[in-house]
């Protein structure tokens, strides 16, 4: 009874800090809908006589579409072959072989190397087989995360064995009991690895910003990063930009909140 | 018989390992060889190479004062992540109370972690503005500063500030990973500590603290990660300035190999980076992985 009288001081804490979370979003949007001279001071706290105006000037007059375009594509293809490689890896990794701790102990220490350790030679690499300034240079790197290939693994060895061996003892292939067996019983594992192949690959900058020289194949951190290098913060189409660039994520989060919030952490406290 | 099927199941996981391996190797294993091998070499593109010994490594530790900046920037940006551990452990015990809402609570803070750094980076430099910021224009209305301050184009400001967003960005993170672990903390132990009267205060170092230290190491070790690879927030925000004072090593790495075309000495730094984040995060597993084992 006491916690009831009691809570008010809580939800008071939780406000607060929840607003200075929230604060720096709505403030972007405000100032993305402002009709006014953003520079004006002091600055408004709400938008004064909104209009779209800054989100119609990034359609039309900067590459939106095709940077939209380009990044939907990498991040398809790294997704698709993402679910593809590690669901592959991971059964493997449950079975019995030969040189399996050998391979374990390589992905353990891969994970130990972060991608910003190798950008150098990542480039001359794909410089060398020709693909800079293509999707599948884009894509490349992304394509399997030892983390997800580690969530699967998880995820199959959870599967009863009891199953498995009946269906292998009345004579089902090998592709059928993954495909019929394992992957339906792997829902949680598959929403992890898209939605942590989606954020990596959507918000990554370093990669593309090396790459990456035509205006053609930028991506949406990159093309926003070199808007903002071009015009500075003259104008609220940059952040009219930065909405648009954001709105699929929370589309995302909003979609599949729980999921999100447990496929980042697993994520993490598997590393 | 036996073997020939010992022979197919080898080949079939093989097959199924190829994709992920070579990927692997070719961006994990390679890169961090020729690493080694461009860091004791003169080398530039459409150069041959020549043999350096250790020349990189007596350029960076002698004469780049550079290297020493971005160095300790790095071990400074590295250093407010306790900060950020705290605040999430009381954001953490907060939203782990028994209050309405607090699932609504956790996304409101939770929800800046995923979001694009390059955004991120964009709409605080908009509230950093020296003119019509939202954060100078705060401070000057509640009195607390009398001129505004261009934070980001302070030498004196501009890593704390860079900081801050850092720790904006990654408190939901902690807070999500401390609330696991607070959630594994079994209630008996409360109720009996109730019992024998013992204060929230006390309850907190001697139940709780102890307890989570797991997940707070953990948190300890992401940061690391995090001090060592924020890349996109600095590029966008400061680019390394005002001169080198937001320049961490990745992006004095970045700055050498792709401004500068110097991959060799490049390719030195971030040996130095590796070997930097290796150890430093060895001896935090080390360390969370003996105090775990202490719990039990």
């Amino acid at each position: 009874m006491m916690r009831k009288n009691r809570t008010w001081p809580i939800h008071l804490a939780l406000i607060t800090i929840s607003m200075v979370m929230l604060i720096p979003f709505y403030w972007v949007l405000k100032t993305s809908v402002a009709g006014e001279n953003i520079f004006a001071y002091p600055p408004s706290i709400l938008p004064k006589d909104p209009h779209v105006f800054f989100f119609v000037d990034v359609w039309y007059f900067i590459p939106f579409v095709r940077y939209f375009f380009n990044s939907i594509f990498v991040v398809t293809i790294v997704i698709a072959l993402n679910l593809v490689f590690n669901a592959m890896a991971g059964y493997a990794l449950t079975k019995n072989f030969r040189g399996k701790k050998v391979v374990m102990l390589l992905l353990l220490s891969c994970m130990m190397i972060p991608f910003q350790a190798t950008i150098i030679p990542a480039y001359l690499v794909t410089a060398k087989m020709g693909l800079l300034n293509s999707y599948i240079g884009l894509a490349l790197p992304e394509l399997s995360h030892i983390i997800c290939i580690l969530i699967f693994k998880a995820s199959f060895d959870a599967v009863p064995k009891s199953l498995v061996e009946a269906a292998r003892i009345d004579g089902v292939p090998e592709w059928k009991i993954i495909f019929k067996v394992m992957l339906p019983l792997s829902k949680s594992a598959i929403a992890t690895n898209v939605i942590l192949s989606f954020i990596w690959s959507w918000n990554q900058l370093l990669w593309p910003l090396i790459i990456i020289r035509d205006t053609e194949m930028q991506t949406i951190p990159l093309g926003l990063s070199y808007f903002l290098s071009y015009f500075e913060d003259t104008t609220g189409a940059l952040y009219a930009f930065c909405v648009m660039a954001l709105v699929p994520t929370i589309f995302v989060f909003l979609l599949a909140q729980r999921q999100f919030i447990e496929g980042l952490t697993s994520g993490a406290t598997k590393e | 018989m036996f073997g020939k099927k010992r022979t197919r199941e080898l080949l079939l996981v093989s097959f199924l390992l190829t994709p992920a391996l070579l990927i692997f190797f070719v961006y994990r294993i390679l890169p961090l060889l020729w690493n080694l091998v461009l860091s004791f070499t003169f080398w530039r593109p459409a150069k041959t190479p020549e043999f350096a010994g250790l020349e990189h490594y007596n350029e960076m530790i002698f004469y780049d004062d550079v290297f020493w900046e971005a160095l300790s920037n790095t071990i400074i940006y590295m250093a407010g992540m306790p900060i950020a551990i705290a605040l999430a452990t009381i954001v953490a015990l907060l939203v782990n109370a028994r209050v309405g809402g607090r699932n609504i609570y956790r996304s409101a803070i939770f929800i800046s972690y995923p979001m694009m750094p390059v955004a991120v980076g964009i709409i605080w430099q908009w509230l950093y503005n020296e003119r019509v910021g939202l954060i100078n224009y705060v401070l000057l209305s509640l009195g607390i500063i009398d001129d505004p301050i261009a934070f980001l184009q302070s030498t004196t400001y501009a890593l704390p500030s860079v900081m801050l967003v850092g720790i904006w960005q990654i408190l939901g993170f902690f807070m999500i990973i401390l609330l696991t672990g607070l959630q594994s903390i079994s209630q008996n132990l409360y109720e009996a500590a109730a019992i024998d009267g013992t204060s929230n205060w006390r309850q907190f170092w001697r139940i709780t603290f102890p307890l989570l230290r797991p997940s707070l190491f953990l948190c300890f070790v992401i940061g690391v990660i995090s001090s060592f690879t924020s890349f996109d927030l600095i590029y966008v925000m400061t680019g390394g300035g005002p001169g080198h004072a937001t320049e961490l090593l990745i992006t004095y790495i970045y700055k050498t190999a792709f401004e500068l075309s110097s991959f060799d000495y490049a390719g030195a730094l971030t040996i130095m980076m590796f070997v930097l984040f290796l150890g430093i995060t060895l001896i935090a597993n080390r360390i969370a992985g003996g105090e775990a084992g202490k719990i039990e």
